[in-house]
């Protein structure tokens, strides 16, 4: 009997150790689900009745899940960026830009641009979030050209667009605060069943969507072939440039969504430091989802695994009562610790 | 030095690769490994570098066993692996490359350049070699960087080195310069083990040969006593064909006629035609500028000038994309570089140049794409176990009609194959002419773009000779023979 109960478990430990050496999402799954023990762990301690502590922590989640949908968006943009060999360092200055054009649309004070051309209402609300949308495509596309036309390398076009994104936006934007109206407010902050999720439900809705894109589309397909090697992928007929300025369009695309949504949740911006460090947060979550940063590698459902991940560990830190200086720290080692075991995994 | 490698045993998981291999070598002595690929040759030189450990097996190297746990290990014992893709770094002279990681260095921790560049010119001395150690790896042609590799496993004090298929990216006065050099060595009591899939070229630079087929040794002893067909025969396992492919050799219009195509680097005053149901050679040595103009007219290379017509209508391909919209495809050179994608499977790497057009509101369409990959599968008898493991879980063989299968997928009027064997082993080699053959019957318009003046006799009809970039001549019928080919290729007239 506790031979046949040996070799049972023999046979789970090999089958658990052959899925994470070649399963990156399961042992990034695996990761994940580790750290929501230890959260639940940690948020159980003061609670006695089951009711009250279930309750507790299903609203911790949504706390979570709203709290990073902006982030998550914008990470589900990198993961294309990254996968297709580029980097987007300007997401977060893009961001900025898209939220003041954004702002200055809607403003109900005497400056608000579609105010002042007799565009009030949901209508003002449509044609705004419109124009920021396109706003956010053109931006995209800027970086896409001058990663294309430009041959400028995707770290150098960011870098630059990166400075000049958030200081032209900080300098038009000085000495002028924008009135959010009110009605706005409830793109992001209608209640459903009591609770404010739609941030979680535009996050989830374009996760699954870009996930068919990434794995049903051609265009999906070819931004991994262009990752995986360009060459090869030129001289099968595609055209490379057009699909790597697809890309940085796609990401604007969504940076403009975030930006939406960071307008109506907090009804302001502070243009100096929102989005600041964006695009390491989504970078961060790209790579801990098992994106390689060379290219040709990753997946969608990775990169919402990695978002989750860090967010789970920075509610941890803040239930542990981490101090605050010290918790960049810990994103650093969850980093660090994720590529080094995906390291592990392909060498083998 | 004498070293022998005794019953052998290698498998990766179910897979046995070797299988109680003998082999064995002594110092003056060069002794050819054959096999066609996935023979096990490789793994069997990795275990003797030191890169793999075997399964079982002993390694007696002048009587004492050893074991070998890391590339060093096994170079410290006088054994030095020269790649098939060299271990240079351009950027550096050739001096530094060759101390690279055991750079000499002065008393107060600066390299000591001025007896890096003494010792190195020391063996190229005693090689009978006339290079400047100053000169940048950059500028050296092909066979220099081979010999540069040579040399640097002799300046290491290698006894026994492995050469991976050390012709395979030389032109024939290049090849000739890397066998002295091999012959030199040799004369100086270092063994050398060739792999190659050249047979020609083993019977004449090797002494012995040892022959792997499915992880056996089936065959070895002395190349005189044997011809190259006998050394076919044993790596295939039956008899191969050599001489021209007959057919039934009907075409009809032109398809592609070119008019005066000069880039200003590569290629010059270039008109030819290829009509549909031909297969065009186009041969001439390394940088002769085939491989960029046909890239240039693919709408991959470089901007010309010149006029290109494409069933009578004048063309000027920007993109690979609009080559692919006139039904243009191409076999890039280079597999690994130019042909695969080495992380997507098989069944993506042999369909996406279709997802366009199996595609619907961006969506493609899985079952056509299965489909259609099916019937190549079957047309061009792929082995393979699953379409979705991964492309690089395939020999070079049948990656290589993956990559083509690509390009079928689309049923091109017109198909340039540069190089289309390369890297691939004797039968595959056979089952691509075949399937090129059939192409041409079917009324493609056909371009072989190849070094190997074997393989022009064998599959085309007729074959320009290019020669630094300029059109040197047209062979067809009899005159398309190796000799002529060669002449034409090296800038002589034919009378």
């Amino acid at each position: 009997m506790s031979e046949s109960e040996t070799k049972k478990k023999t046979n789970v430990f090999s089958w658990f150790r052959n899925m994470w050496m070649t399963n990156l999402l399961f042992s990034t799954g695996m990761a994940l689900i580790v750290m929501i023990v230890l959260q639940t762990l940690a948020l159980g301690f003061n609670y006695d009745t089951v009711g009250t502590w279930f309750g507790t922590w299903l609203q911790n989640w949504i706390n979570i899940l709203r709290n990073n949908a902006g982030i998550g968006i914008i990470a589900l943009g990198m993961t294309f960026v990254i996968i297709s060999g580029g980097i987007d360092l300007a997401v977060g200055s893009t961001l900025v830009a898209i939220g003041a054009v954004l702002m200055m649309l809607i403003d109900t004070g005497p400056l608000g641009i579609l105010q002042r051309m007799g565009i009030t209402g949901v209508p003002a609300y449509i044609f705004a979030i419109i124009l920021g949308i396109i706003f956010g495509i053109i931006l995209g596309e800027v970086t896409g050209l001058l990663v294309t036309r430009g041959k400028l390398p995707p770290f150098i076009a960011t870098l630059g667009t990166m400075k000049i994104f958030r200081s032209v936006t900080q300098h038009f934007m000085q000495g002028y605060t924008p009135v959010v109206p009110k009605p706005f407010l409830n793109i992001a902050s209608i209640s459903v069943g009591g609770q404010l999720l739609m941030p979680i439900i535009y996050w989830l809705i374009l996760a699954a969507a870009l996930y068919i894109v990434s794995t049903r589309t051609s265009f999906g397909r070819q931004v991994i072939a262009v990752g995986s090697n360009e060459r090869a992928t030129k001289l099968s007929g595609v055209n490379v440039n057009a699909i790597k300025r697809k890309v940085y369009v796609l990401m604007g695309f969504l940076v403009s969504l975030s930006a939406v949504i960071q307008v109506s949740r907090i009804g302001s911006m502070d243009y100096a430091n929102a989005g600041s460090g964006y695009e390491m947060d989504a970078i961060s979550a790209v790579i801990v989802g098992g994106t390689s940063m060379a290219g040709g590698k990753g997946t969608i459902l990775g990169t919402v695994l990695g978002t989750l991940i860090i967010a789970v560990m920075n509610n941890l830190l803040n239930l542990l009562g981490v101090p605050p200086f010290l918790r960049e720290a810990f994103k650093g080692v969850i980093v660090i610790g994720a590529v080094l075991l995906q390291k592990k995994d392909s060498s083998s | 030095m004498i070293v022998e490698m005794h019953n052998i045993c290698k498998s990766f998981g179910a897979n046995d690769v070797l299988m109680h291999v003998n082999f064995s070598l002594k110092g003056g002595e060069i002794c050819a490994l054959l096999g066609e690929n996935g023979a096990g040759k490789s793994t069997l030189m990795n275990i003797l570098g030191g890169v793999l450990p075997a399964d079982s097996g002993e390694i007696i190297l002048d009587g004492s066993t050893v074991t070998f746990e890391t590339p060093a290990e096994s170079l410290g014992a006088g054994i030095a692996f020269i790649h098939q893709e060299l271990n240079l770094i351009n950027d550096l002279p050739i001096y530094e490359n060759m101390f690279i990681g055991r750079e000499l260095v002065r008393k107060n921790g600066l390299l000591d350049a001025d007896e890096m560049r003494r010792q190195t010119q020391q063996v190229f001395d005693r090689m009978g070699l006339e290079l400047d150690p100053k000169t940048m790896v950059r500028d050296l042609d092909a066979s220099y960087k081979q010999i540069v590799e040579i040399t640097r496993a002799l300046l290491m004090k290698a006894s026994l080195i492995i050469m991976d298929e050390p012709t395979s990216s030389l032109t024939e006065p290049e090849i000739q310069r890397v066998f002295e050099m091999i012959r030199t060595l040799k004369e100086q009591g270092v063994g050398i083990v060739f792999i190659s899939h050249k047979l020609k070229e083993v019977k004449q630079v090797c002494d012995r040969y040892t022959i792997l087929r499915d992880g056996k040794m089936v065959a070895e002893g002395a190349v005189s006593g044997v011809t190259t067909d006998d050394l076919a025969r044993y790596m295939v396992g039956h008899d191969i064909r050599t001489m021209a492919l007959q057919r039934d050799r009907t075409v009809s219009h032109d398809v592609l006629r070119a008019e005066n195509l000069t880039d200003e680097k590569n290629f010059r005053n270039i008109s030819f035609t290829v009509r549909a149901g031909e297969v065009l050679g186009v041969t001439g040595l390394l940088g002769d500028g085939r491989s960029e103009l046909f890239q240039a007219i693919f709408g991959a290379g470089s901007d010309y000038t010149g006029q290109v017509f494409y069933e009578g209508r004048p063309i000027k391909l920007r993109n690979t994309t609009e080559a692919l919209d006139y039904g243009i495809g191409y076999l890039p050179r280079n597999r690994k570089e130019n042909g695969i994608l080495k992380d997507m499977d098989i069944l993506e790497n042999g369909t996406i140049v279709s997802w366009p057009l199996i595609s619907k509101f961006g969506f493609i369409n899985r079952k056509k794409q299965n489909q259609e990959f099916d019937e190549q599968v079957k047309d061009l008898h792929i082995k393979l176990e699953e379409k979705t493991d991964l492309i690089t879980s395939l020999s070079g063989g049948n990656q290589q009609k993956v990559v083509l299968a690509k390009w079928l997928c689309t049923r091109p009027r017109l198909l340039i194959l540069d190089n289309p064997t390369q890297g691939v082993d004797v039968g595959a080699k056979e089952e691509i002419y075949d399937i090129i053959l059939k192409l041409a019957d079917n009324g493609v318009a056909i371009v072989v773009l190849s070094s190997e003046s074997q393989e022009i006799v064998r599959v085309c009809d007729r074959t320009l000779v290019m020669y630094h970039g300029a059109l040197h001549g047209e062979l067809k019928g009899e005159a398309m023979n190796e000799h002529n080919i060669m002449r034409l290729a090296t800038g002589t007239l034919l009378n």
